[in-house]
């Protein structure tokens, strides 16, 4: 018989989210996606100081930090008519590259692993490691203590790696990456002083100059990074990926084939060429990568608790009037839509445009391009984040080389009167846009659209359901009680809703009631 | 050895690594050992729960160096309830907190990150389900969601200590700038109806892992609340003025200011003052105990200090990037206390520092603009 359950909260991924799933058969046969936290971050940045944006927005997320205040920069810069210093251009990228390597390392290892990895094998570990052997005698002393939080409880699951020499490692793992996430965030504090909330890039450019110094002390860290992604985190995905319980999650957890990517790190001073590739895919037809066309975006919010008269705006004028009393409304997502239809971003979007060699070798391997239409599920997803991580902190190097220490890093700018401004960057959740309206010198009005409200998004207007929503179709949960495959595959995604939810309007009077209907 | 496999050494170094995170003699070493080792028997619980957050704040608490936050979470602490590194979810977790506010009734640590919204009931930040049924599409009933406002007023009046992990928990930061909607609420303000004495206001956008982890260690040691200033910050890391301590002071004094990026030179160490540095007005230890393992810290990275650790942050502090409201640089004073300030276009009346730090903070607290 169908039933529905409620996956509330959903743990280990940025935010407030609720995911009501309707089960019937042992499978899962319709999903909602419910965002239940919002503050109001851009309604407050009208009539600030332009200069404050970046500042404000970069606190949208604290997980995404880097990439709000990139983003705000782009979009500061294109209002003001800013001519970007190749050396700005150069540090921006290097400093989100570490971002990109600290986010996903965060992500496999200590927001993903343990939906997979058995910590309790680490008991059995009879090897002579002798960090092992430490490992698992902490374990056990938590065990023994029956104080094994915050490891367990979970949802139990018969199929998680139990091989004690393999879980061991994949343990010892999860610990070495705390360290090399943090050495991430190091990397990008050398340029930007600190980080969460960094303070290193301002309209026009960024406040460090490239030393021989701080060059020196980023590259150190670059290579211990890259050796440990190469030996460690490659290893590890496709170990994960190759593990027999997990083939069906090869194709389980797809979206349907619709792929969007902004692009990322530009390459020159105008943009016009990255080093990740802007394109659009639909229907899964991989090969066929089309031009990306920024009018096509709309935001619908039919189930949104938005009023229904700011449906299918295009960000730049778009409009946030929240009306929580709709029936229909489940969630305060509104549902993005690229010529009208739902969009996957991210880490496997952006690979699936780019098509990097180590991409297509494992996709064939994995059988995963013989028959059209392809379809790419939970591990892809995370396949492709490991490998943008490697290919990403490969290229970081020659970055470094390019930097000019005697070369400009700001180009002063003063305050237009009437401006429109936008930035269109990848983070490491996907495409991420912030539109700026700059009018007296003041922000007039700001908007930004994010991945996790691109993946996360609920139904539009023509009732189509958003991408994780899609996803979850099909996902086996064979018990209830235990929901694993539709976490596993709501965290493929890397969700992030504070950074979904991010608007509010508080001049509307209609904010009065708030019902789930 | 001690306990669970760490070696003596390693016990005494984390000991002596407390110890500096407190700022104790090193001759309180021994002591500390033999304190923390006594505590492993009996962990203390920690619950974690999120307001109207950004996460930024358990971000920067992964950034801890010493201890190590593997050892911290382990084998220090007993972390019951954390979202984003627990194994669990759905009622699975939150059953952790029902049994935990159950079985160790006034042991447990609350830990708060992010403000608490209040109005609508509460609806704008929700987790967990109650056992009420709502209507559902597709002809479903489904349990209702419980507003963090509900679980703060199960969880504080047993909590042995309520720590407001940054600044918009301990002040209402960013989101207080919309609280006219949400009716976001500081955790102290939400507390006082119970206890205000057991909140410990970290504050920080985010806070630095040092004064948490400090916090919670210095609250382990001595089994109290640390002491707190007028706004429940620990006096250890918050007591004294940013201004105070810059290695960038000389400069100030010396009127040599930072007014094109591209004039950087990392020699010259000018002062970020004209472009809007808010350190003048802010208590936090910054300067010397720096971020990111001491990588650097945002003066340092040519950029002028936000005030993040204010009550006035966000709101009153802005415009970020805008020397400090109504003074000018007539008149002024290197004498720590007498910042001779001099409000603009008036006669020369010195603000000492102090005083337009209170008046700031002030604002803060009435929620003004």
């Amino acid at each position: 018989m169908a039933q529905l359950i409620s996956i509330d909260p959903v743990t280990r991924i940025e935010g407030h989210l609720r995911m009501d799933v309707e089960i019937d058969g042992g499978v899962v046969k319709d999903a909602w996606s419910s965002g239940t936290m919002f503050r109001g971050i851009e309604m407050l940045l009208k009539g600030k100081h332009p200069w404050d944006a970046q500042q404000v927005t970069e606190r949208i997320c604290g997980v995404c930090p880097l990439v709000h205040g990139t983003a705000s920069s782009y979009a500061l810069d294109d209002a003001l008519g800013v001519d970007l210093p190749d050396n700005a251009r150069i540090i921006r990228n290097l400093c989100l590259g570490a971002n990109f390597i600290q986010s996903h390392v965060l992500h496999f290892y200590h927001l993903s692993a343990l939906d997979y990895v058995d910590v309790t094998a680490v008991l059995k570990y009879s090897g002579n490691d002798p960090v092992l052997q430490e490992l698992k005698g902490k374990i056990a002393g938590l065990v023994a203590a029956k104080d094994p939080y915050p490891l367990l409880p979970r949802y139990e699951s018969g199929d998680y790696v139990s091989d004690p020499d393999l879980a061991t490692t994949l343990v010892a793992h999860y610990i070495q990456a705390l360290e090399m996430r943090k050495k991430a965030h190091e990397m990008i504090t050398i340029f930007y002083g600190r980080m969460p909330s960094f303070v290193g890039t301002i309209p026009g450019g960024v406040t460090t100059m490239p030393t021989v110094s701080n060059v020196a002390a980023f590259r150190s860290r670059l290579a211990e990074l890259r050796d440990w992604i190469n030996r460690i985190y490659i290893q590890d995905i496709l170990t994960v990926a190759g593990v027999a319980a997990y083939a069906p999650f090869l194709t389980v957890g797809d979206t349907g084939g619709n792929f969007l990517a902004y692009g990322g790190f530009d390459q020159d001073s105008k943009g016009s060429e990255k080093f990740l590739p802007r394109g659009v895919i639909t229907n899964g037809d991989i090969m066929n990568v089309q031009q990306f066309d920024e009018t096509q975006i709309t935001e619908s919010v039919a189930y949104s608790w938005y009023d229904d008269s700011t449906d299918g705006l295009n960000p730049k004028n778009g409009k946030t009037e929240p009306a929580v009393e709709k029936s229909n409304g489940y969630s305060f997502l509104k549902a993005p839509r690229y010529d009208g239809q739902p969009m996957e971003v991210g880490p496997l979007a952006r690979m699936l445009v780019k098509k990097p060699q180590m991409l297509v070798d494992l996709a064939t391997k994995l059988n995963l391009l013989s028959n059209p239409p392809f379809k790419f599920g939970i591990l892809p997803r995370h396949a492709a984040r490991a490998i943008e991580c490697k290919l990403i902190a490969d290229e970081m190097d020659s970055w470094l080389n390019q930097l000019d220490l005697s070369g400009k890093i700001w180009d002063k700018k003063g305050l237009p009167d009437d401006s429109y401004g936008r930035g269109l960057v990848e983070g490491p959740r996907g495409a991420l846009g912030h539109w700026i309206h700059i009018v007296d010198k003041k922000i007039e009005n700001y908007q930004a659209v994010v991945p996790t409200t691109w993946n996360a998004s609920p139904r539009d207007k023509d009732g189509v359901r958003g991408p994780i929503e899609t996803s979850l179709i099909g996902v086996p949960v064979p018990d209830p009680d235990n929901p694993i495959n539709v976490v596993r595959a709501i965290r493929s995604f890397d969700p992030c809703l504070a950074c979904a939810i991010h608007v509010i309007h508080p001049e509307h009077n209609g904010v009065k009631e708030f019902r789930v209907v | 050895m001690g306990s669970k496999g760490v070696s003596r050494r390693q016990f005494l170094k984390y000991a002596g690594a407390t110890a500096a995170l407190l700022g104790l003699s090193e001759a309180m070493i021994p002591e500390i050992a033999r304190a923390l080792e006594g505590m492993t028997a009996g962990k203390p619980p920690v619950i974690w729960i999120q307001g109207q957050n950004c996460t930024a704040c358990s971000v920067s608490f992964l950034n801890t160096n010493y201890p190590m936050v593997g050892e911290l979470v382990l084998d220090k602490l007993s972390v019951r309830y954390q979202p984003n590194v627990m194994a669990a979810s759905g009622d699975v977790a939150t059953k952790v907190i029902e049994d935990t506010a159950k079985e160790m009734k006034g042991k447990y640590v609350l830990v708060v990150e992010g403000p608490i919204p209040t109005k609508e009931n509460g609806r704008y930040c929700t987790f967990g389900l109650k056992d009420t049924m709502v209507p559902f599409f597709n002809g479903y009933q489904r349990r209702e969601d419980k507003p963090i406002s509900a679980w703060m007023d199960e969880l504080v009046p047993d909590a042995a200590a309520v720590i407001a992990n940054g600044n918009c928990a301990s002040f209402g930061g960013i989101p207080a700038a919309n609280d006219d909607v949400t009716g976001t609420t500081r955790v102290l303000d939400y507390v006082a109806k119970n206890d205000k004495s057991k909140v410990i206001n970290i504050g920080g956008c985010p806070s630095h892992p040092d004064w948490f982890i400090g916090t919670v260690l210095d609250y382990l040691f001595y089994q109290k609340v640390p002491e707190l200033d007028q706004y429940n910050r620990p006096k250890a890391f918050f007591g004294q003025l940013i201004h105070e301590n810059c290695e960038r002071r000389a400069s100030f004094d010396a009127g040599l200011f930072l007014e094109d990026w591209n004039d950087n030179n990392p020699d010259l160490k000018l002062c970020m003052f004209k472009m809007g540095c808010k350190g003048p007005v802010t208590y936090a230890d910054c300067p010397t105990r720096r971020w990111n393992s001491k990588v650097n810290w945002c003066v340092g990275a040519n950029a002028p200090c936000h005030g993040c650790a204010e009550p006035a942050f966000y709101k009153n502090l802005s415009p970020l990037y805008e020397p400090l409201p109504d003074v000018h640089f007539a008149g002024i004073s290197p004498l720590p206390d007498t910042l001779g300030w001099v409000a603009a276009g008036a006669t020369a009346v010195g603000i000492g520092g102090h005083y337009l730090y209170k008046q700031l903070g002030k604002k803060a607290e009435d929620g003004e603009e």
